[in-house]
């Protein structure tokens, strides 16, 4: 046998026979897979792609947001006063209003309302698989299709929905008026996640100790206590793991709104107006700046929750 | 009794909200346009099926074209993700490489707001004739998949016992071997799930479309988005366009039930 096999057959462990003097050194590749270096091997192509996609457009963002720059000629540099515009800017603060004002409305109505229904369908009924996959069909669709399907379905004249409406003597709605809209799209955008609420809360209520449960019986504890004191805590974690998620995802609501009002009618919402500012009026400088203002935004907000998270858990006091 | 009905009523309203604009988009499909501009009532449901909005979406309007440029760039960016991602969540879930920092930088990608990386990537794709390509859209979708699919491998690779790559050790195994024949078989169900997510992400994404593409990679999802435009309504093609767009979702949410919750949650909640 000579030294080379024994090196190759060797177990890759603490105690690797190390080749004889004079052996020819390991080749490239077992280097790159030796118990050193291998992690880190796996780990190259991701680091690379961090490296690129990542911190290039953040700085990018960064460094145009100190300057005026509308895609032709230099970019000048004028300090913080893309910031400074955006402070006084009323069309972006209004957005920004509006989408906290969304935040809230959807995150309440999607927790409440799937903590409603993850108590309803938290028993052994027949077809729950059905129901169950049923349910979950609209979280996988495009939400630019399932826009434009309500837009055309909440039409003043021809939408179903009024038409359904007025069928049933409650009158038409004018969804998509300047006092409503925002609401509708909300709406829409409650009705395509509300099934994420309702499994989640599922899943954790499913896991749920029982005997603690019992002991509430027992004890003579009415079913409202019994919600107050003991479930909605135990699934706490959970209702923070849904507001984070769905945070993160509702501050870049962008698809919702192209499909049914393209930010008109008092729906301009933050990622919109980013779009509008750097896509539709070229102003690179001040977009950039409202992005890396709203990347932040979004990265405190998912900070402060995460602590709480942390918090519910007991993690951290 | 009572209750039991109560429980079922309820359920059967819900599965009306959930299901019946779904299905809208079937029935409108089949309807010519006197059917979808009216004010009767009956015709809601009522109404002679034609297949006339599928015959002026494959005539008038490149619908293969682009479902078949969807298709191109979902599948070839999941391929590449899935390179990038497998060998990383490995690295983190079983030496924890970086103490957590990295992993953490990987999944704070996942927040960055799309125009962050709009802006900077229109501008540098003009430089190098990518915009409107098949090339710039697939390095997109890699960049905004990569995050999410790291961090769900990593989970399915957690599950994987360390014990059981020690004992492979030490039966003589290199590390590569380990990976190869201890580790991938273990994984596969994990990785066809994260394979079908990141599919679907790019299946459905439309921001990054609708600003990179105009004629020769445009998608399936701006196409669809261009009957609702500012001059012409054309809600037939839309609803045709958009029934077969979303076949494979839909299959897909069908199939996967016990692990949507598992992805979308980015594996925090095993549904």
């Amino acid at each position: 046998m000579d030294t080379n096999s024994v090196y190759e057959s060797t177990p890759n462990t603490a105690v690797r026979i190390q080749p004889v003097a004079g052996a020819r050194r390991p080749s490239v590749w077992e280097t790159l897979t030796s118990e050193k270096f291998f992690k880190w091997t796996l780990l190259f192509p991701l680091l690379l792609l961090l490296l690129i996609f990542m911190l290039y457009p953040m700085f990018y963002c960064i460094y145009y947001a100190f300057h005026e720059w509308g895609m032709q000629g230099d970019a000048i540099f004028i300090g913080l006063n893309n910031y400074r515009q955006m402070l006084h800017d009323n069309s972006f603060m209004e957005a920004l209003g509006r989408t906290f004002e969304v935040l809230v409305i959807c995150i309440v109505a999607e927790i409440s309302i799937g903590l409603g229904l993850a108590t309803l369908w938290n028993r052994e009924f027949k077809g729950q698989n059905i129901v169950r996959g049923l349910a979950l069909l609209p979280l996988l669709v495009a939400p630019l299709v399932l826009s434009l399907l309500w837009n055309f379905m909440l039409e003043y004249d021809f939408g179903a929905l009024n038409q359904i409406l007025s069928a049933l003597g409650l009158g038409k709605v004018y969804w998509w008026s300047p006092h409503f809209a925002l609401f509708t799209i909300c709406i829409i955008t409650i009705w395509q996640w509300l099934p994420f609420s309702i499994f989640v809360l599922l899943a954790g209520i499913r896991s749920l100790p029982r005997d603690v449960f019992e002991a509430a019986k027992v004890d003579g504890a009415s079913a409202w206590y019994t919600f107050r004191r003991l479930t909605l805590p135990m699934l706490s974690p959970l209702i923070m793991i849904i507001v984070v998620l769905r945070t993160m995802w509702l501050i870049r609501l962008f698809d919702p709104l192209y499909g049914t009002t393209r930010g008109g009618v008092g729906t301009e919402l933050l990622d919109w107006i980013v779009y509008r500012t750097a896509f539709v009026y070229f102003d690179i400088g001040y977009g950039s700046a409202m992005a890396i203002f709203s990347l932040f935004l979004t990265i405190a907000l998912c900070a402060i929750m995460f602590r709480l998270l942390m918090k519910s858990l007991g993690v951290i006091k | 009794m009572v209750k039991k009905i109560l429980f079922w009523v309820l359920t059967i309203i819900v599965l009306a909200v959930v299901i019946g604009p779904l299905l809208w988009i079937y029935l409108t499909a089949f309807k010519a346009a006197d059917d979808i501009f009216t004010t009767e009532l009956r015709k809601l449901i009522v109404f002679a099926p034609t297949l006339d909005n599928f015959r002026r979406l494959f005539t008038d309007y490149p619908y293969w074209f682009n479902l078949g440029n969807t298709a191109i760039v979902s599948v070839i960016s999941t391929v590449v993700v899935m390179i990038v991602s497998l060998p990383a969540a490995y690295s983190f879930a079983r030496w924890n490489t970086s103490g957590g920092h990295l992993l953490f930088v990987t999944i704070s990608t996942r927040m960055f707001p799309g125009v962050v990386a709009a802006l900077p990537f229109f501008l540098i794709f003009r430089t190098f004739g990518l915009l409107d390509t098949h090339v710039g859209l697939i390095l997109l979708y890699v960049y905004f998949n990569t995050s999410f699919a790291t961090f769900l491998l990593y989970g399915f690779f957690r599950e994987v016992p360390a014990e059981l790559e020690q004992a492979a050790m030490i039966d003589g195994y290199g590390r590569m071997d380990v990976f190869r024949k201890i580790v991938f078989p273990l994984i596969l169900p994990g990785l066809a799930v994260t394979t079908v997510f990141c599919l679907i992400w790019s299946w459905n994404e439309f921001f990054y479309a609708f600003l990179f593409t105009r004629l020769s990679a445009r998608t399936a999802n701006v196409l669809i988005s261009s009957f609702w435009g500012s001059i012409e309504v054309q809600y037939g093609p839309m609803a045709a366009g958009a029934g077969i767009a979303i076949l494979p979702t839909l299959l897909a949410a069908w199939l996967m039930q016990r692990y949507i919750i598992r992805g979308l949650t980015f594996g925090a909640v095993k549904g």
